[in-house]
């Protein structure tokens, strides 16, 4: 058992932490403690002179462990972990006391203030004494990606990676590529043909050589972890035979879509049962076929547009599905310019036109005279058939919020702005490939602001739709951003993974399995041959659930361990 | 030449009866143990006063089995007695090795025990004051009897003990193999667990265990329950996975949770709370109101998280 | 001289310890009475620390994590929010006060936060007076 020789360095950090501390005091205590070789005070412990103070002390005093009692470990923790490496000391022995943002800077009185600046370096003495060293693991990184979807978020990703020369394998469920854009006319705000924007995508994939395109073809297993996955994919032929394929790739994006509301499930609506009310996707087909018309191949002469058709009420689904508003004016528009007659009606709950050139071009549709209703979102307006006598077909009744009055209006067609909703194999796609839904079934993401594309599994990004609604170039940029990210990785060649993370002690393990499903990033694996459980350290992110909540104390926190929280608590309060 | 027979030596503390029963539970094999040993002290099965034991030289006995806990000043005594005159002494049974069911009664004090017992229950006549005294003046003589304590002690808190035998009681099996342990000479290091495993019972157990995730607590009179299951898993409170095994998985294969008795594994200090980390995990729920719901479910947790060991916890006793 | 509590605080290295460092950059003024240790989430502390806290000497231990939702590893916070009610449970029949032991949740922005909760916990701690379970315990010590 080697000889344990703590350094222990105190920061005056200039006046900061000296001004209000009695750093003589607490030099003085930390250096009458066991196992304390040496313990010096310095102006500035982070300098490059500080920094080389510890380095030499390393050397010359063949010191063990190291504390610094100082600032946050936020700020200068690499700092000192830096400085124990190049004294030739494992980085992980170094230990830091917060003597400045938790003491000299919130504490006026210096008494108190240096009884608690003791009490935390001793508590740092007592802990790195059961530091131990630790090293990063390296794997490598297979530079081969899955993307799970040829919408438009799948192709793009497919391409940005396969640009930069990386083998891609797109797998698509369905004979043709496109996904939901494909049964798009025109896009919003900007009236761009979905079609060219697709056509121009499947020449490119179809073209380049790093694309392996799989139509017809589903995820079956996917196993391993970043860098290191196993992929096998199912593919029908049109004789309905199957074949499995294995695929190694190093990363995964999801790009699955989204799926339609299922208008027939407002009843009130109609959608099903009156022959001239249809859906947006229905209306796209009749802009795609250059028609719009009746059921009974009629130009219609008032045409009214509800949005908000199975969103924004808790009765469906509480979310906003984002596009259908803009969508909706690109109706307006549409119709107005088929028919500069036609009466168009846009009844609404609010205007969502958020993005870029939105409110322009809601601007221009009010401006060709669509009349705007808007309703409250728990009082749906209601459509019924008018009377032979009516020069329409149908009357819709809306309690209109503004103008405070009930008004009824015209209407020979009705488009429903149908909302997105998760698909219905989500599920099925999450536990495929790790990765969580919320509570509407969308993939989460591993941070709603700092990291969209990201999920707690490492290696799995999603982008699109299927991670909430989205319109286009928010799912560009989403597939865009998730191809960055693994190009980003495979260009550094070998994952490396931190030193820090929960193991498993076999010897311990007694296969109860508590374990297993606390893990938000499925890094403990329970093997049924041995019955114990495994961590992955590639996949594991430390942060200690499995290692509390082990009823056995099986598992072992690097970094955190029983040992190192015991000697600081009992520290505290020495 | 005829070996020296071992001199050994049983005793109860605040005791059941249950371990020294578990003693003669290994049936013929006692006999072979008495053909080795000479039981120089027993109170359940031999005749023997403790001057019989005061009179023995320091290290005279090879091994005393010490079971039930330390409640009075008579059980620190023989503890203390035992401990100088055996060369082991092996802590036996939940009591002696973490303070057993007797523990529980640190969550009360002595006089809530006093009046409970002696003054205030249906079985008293009415207007009684009589609690006893360890020191009482009968007609100019004095009466002394052990001293009952505030606290319930586990037989570590009085002496050094050399090996902890868990369970309440330990498993038949599990006592004749400490009991050759001795005869062979071949016991582990000084103060280990034996008669024990080093893993959980859920090891041992046969019941299969998937996805642990509960979203209601039962008991089990509540449910019907599938005996091929993990009983955690149907929300039938089970501690097996915070327990040692070598009880041979008894509860559980009776369709009950496993209680606790084999005391926690090796490198926790604290059963109970280790258990409630675990258990509290595993809850099913992200809503504050729902997981209080849910673990209203468990009637008097400290109870059946502290048993066997409320003395060998953290904080040991109530402070109120 | 009045008692001065020792309070043990566990804060998760995502949000509550960079917000108690954001009180020190912002110099918001706390009692000293309160020292930190930090873990990198919430998720990390047993039960069984804030005993030994206890039994150490600590007058009222503080445990701090991400509001719910936000947990940097995504769910950690909802293990600290599942074991609190019955660690509660255990230290009131333990006969521990109910405001010695408390759970919150602070953002790395709530600094100030963090230094209300410290100050008024400090207090509540300090009405209630020593704990004792430390001297408590040595006293209880049989003389072998």
């Amino acid at each position: 058992m080697e000889e344990i020789k703590i350094g222990v360095f105190i920061c005056n950090c200039g006046t900061n932490i000296a001004h209000h501390v009695d750093l003589d005091a607490v030099l003085e205590a930390a250096a009458a403690m066991p196992g304390v070789a040496v313990a010096r005070s310095y102006r500035y412990m982070c300098s490059n002179p500080g920094q080389e103070m510890i380095a030499r002390d390393i050397r010359e005093q063949q010191l063990n462990r190291v504390v610094v009692a100082a600032c946050s470990p936020r700020m200068h923790e690499k700092t000192f972990r830096g400085a124990c490496r190049n004294g030739g000391l494992n980085p992980y022995l170094c230990e830091m006391a917060n003597i400045r943002e938790q003491c000299s800077w919130v504490h006026s009185d210096r008494l108190a203030a240096t009884e608690k600046a003791k009490a935390l370096t001793s508590a740092a003495i007592r802990r790195v004494w059961h530091h131990e060293p630790l090293e990063s693991l390296t794997a490598e990184m297979c530079p081969a990606t899955l993307v799970i979807g040829g919408g438009i978020a799948g192709l793009t990703a497919a391409l940005e990676l396969a640009d930069a020369a990386h083998q891609v394998y797109l797998v698509e469920r369905t004979a043709a590529l496109g996904g939901n854009l494909a049964r798009v006319d025109l896009t919003a705000p900007h009236l761009d043909s979905a079609r060219d924007l697709l056509t121009e995508r499947f020449t490119r994939v179809g073209e380049n050589p790093w694309i392996t395109l799989m139509l017809n073809s589903e995820l079956q297993s996917l196993a391993g972890y970043v860098g290191n996955f196993a992929a096998v994919v199912r593919t029908k032929s049109d004789d309905d035979t199957v074949q499995e394929r294995k695929i190694d790739v190093g990363n995964v994006v999801v790009a699955t879509g989204y799926k339609e509301f299922n208008a027939d499930r407002i009843t009130h609506y109609g959608h099903g049962k009156l022959p001239n009310v249809v859906t947006s996707f229905e209306f796209e087909q009749m802009l795609r076929k250059g028609r719009i018309e009746t059921r009974d191949g009629r130009l219609p002469q008032y045409v009214a547009i509800i949005h908000c058709v199975g969103s924004r009420n808790k009765e469906f689904h509480g979310y906003c599905s984002r596009v259908c508003c803009m969508t909706a004016l690109k109706y307006a528009h549409e119709l107005k310019s088929a028919n500069p007659a036609c009466y168009v009606s846009d009844i609404y709950v609010d205007m969502h036109a958020f993005g870029k050139g939105h409110e322009d071009f809601y601007k221009h549709t009010s401006e060709v005279k669509t009349l705007f209703l808007m309703f409250d979102k728990n009082e749906r307006p209601v459509i019924r058939m008018a009377d032979p006598s009516d020069d329409c077909e149908m009357l819709i009744e809306v309690n209109e919020t503004l103008s405070r009055e009930r008004i009824e209006i015209p209407a020979d067609l009705v488009i429903l702005m149908v909302g997105m909703e998760a698909r219905a194999d989500s599920g099925e796609v999450a536990r495929l490939v790790n990765i969580s839904q919320d509570k509407d079934g969308w993939f989460m993401e591993s941070h709603p602001k700092l990291d969209p594309v990201a999920t707690t599994t490492d290696g799995i990004y999603i982008a699109g739709t299927c991670a909430a609604p989205k319109d286009i170039p928010d799912t560009v940029a989403q597939a865009r951003a998730a191809a960055a990210r693994i190009l980003g990785k495979i260009a550094k060649g070998k994952i490396e993974i931190d030193g820090v993370f929960a193991e498993v002690r076999d010897d311990r393990c007694s296969g109860c399995r508590m374990c297993n499903e606390l893990c938000p990033y499925s890094a403990i694996e329970f093997h049924l041959d041995t019955k114990r459980s495994q961590v992955i350290p590639a996949a594991c992110k430390a942060c200690g659930a499995c290692v509390a909540a082990c009823p056995s104390g099986a598992i072992k926190g690097r970094h955190f361990t029983m040992e190192q929280l015991h000697a600081q608590i009992d520290g505290v309060l020495a | 030449m005829a070996a020296k027979k071992l001199q050994i030596a049983l005793y109860w503390g605040a005791a059941c009866g249950g371990c020294d029963v578990a003693v003669l539970d290994t049936n013929e094999f006692i006999l072979d143990v008495a053909a080795v040993a000479d039981v120089r002290f027993w109170p359940i099965a031999v005749d023997g006063k403790y001057a019989d034991v005061e009179a023995m030289a320091d290290g005279e006995l090879d091994l005393a089995l010490f079971d039930g806990a330390v409640r009075n000043s008579e059980n620190e005594h023989v503890a203390k007695l035992l401990r100088a005159k055996s060369k082991v002494l092996v802590a036996f049974g939940s009591c002696a090795h973490m303070g057993g069911i007797p523990g529980l009664a640190n969550l009360v004090t002595k006089d809530e025990i006093l009046a409970t017992a002696y003054l205030a229950n249906a079985s008293i006549e009415p207007g009684s004051q009589t609690i006893p005294h360890a020191r009482s003046n009968v007609d100019g003589m004095t009466l002394e009897i052990p001293t009952f304590y505030r606290r319930v002690y586990r037989l570590s808190d009085v002496v050094d003990v050399d090996y902890f035998v868990p369970g309440c009681p330990p498993a038949p099996d599990q006592v004749k193999a400490v009991l050759l342990a001795v005869v062979k000479g071949e016991l582990p290091q000084r103060g280990s667990v034996v008669g024990a495993s080093e893993r959980a019972v859920c090891d041992d157990c046969k019941r299969t265990k998937s996805e642990k995730k509960v979203r209601s607590f039962h008991r089990p009179f509540e449910v019907i329950q599938d005996s091929s299951k993990c009983l955690l898993e149907q929300g039938i409170l089970c501690m097996g996975s915070a327990t040692r095994s070598g009880c041979g998985v008894r509860c559980p294969n009776s369709n009950q949770g496993c209680r606790g008795c084999y005391g926690p594994l090796a490198g926790v200090s604290d059963q109970g709370a280790k258990f409630l980390s675990a258990l509290a995990s595993i809850v099913d729920s992200k809503d504050p109101k729902e997981i209080e719901q849910i673990l209203d479910g468990l009637p008097d947790f400290t109870s059946f998280a502290y048993r066997f060991g409320l003395p060998a916890s953290t904080l040991q006793r109530s402070y109120r | 001289m009045s008692f001065e509590p020792k309070i043990v605080g566990f804060l998760c290295n995502w949000c509550s310890y960079t917000g108690a460092d954001l009180a020190g950059t912002s110099r918001i003024q706390y009692p000293p009475n309160i020292r930190v240790i930090r873990v990198m989430c919430s998720a990390r502390i047993e039960p069984e620390f804030v005993l030994r806290a206890l039994a150490a000497g600590a007058d009222g231990v503080l445990i701090c994590g991400c509001h719910p939702g936000d947990c940097h590893y995504s769910e950690g916070n909802y293990k600290a929010m599942r074991r609190y009610p019955l660690l509660k449970t255990l230290l009131k029949d333990y006969g521990v006060d109910d405001d010695r032991v408390r759970l919150e949740w602070v953002s790395a922005s709530e600094g100030q936060r963090f230094a209300d909760i410290v100050i008024d916990m400090t207090e509540r701690v300090r009405a209630l007076g020593p704990l004792r379970i430390k001297t408590d315990l040595q006293a209880d010590a049989v003389e072998r």
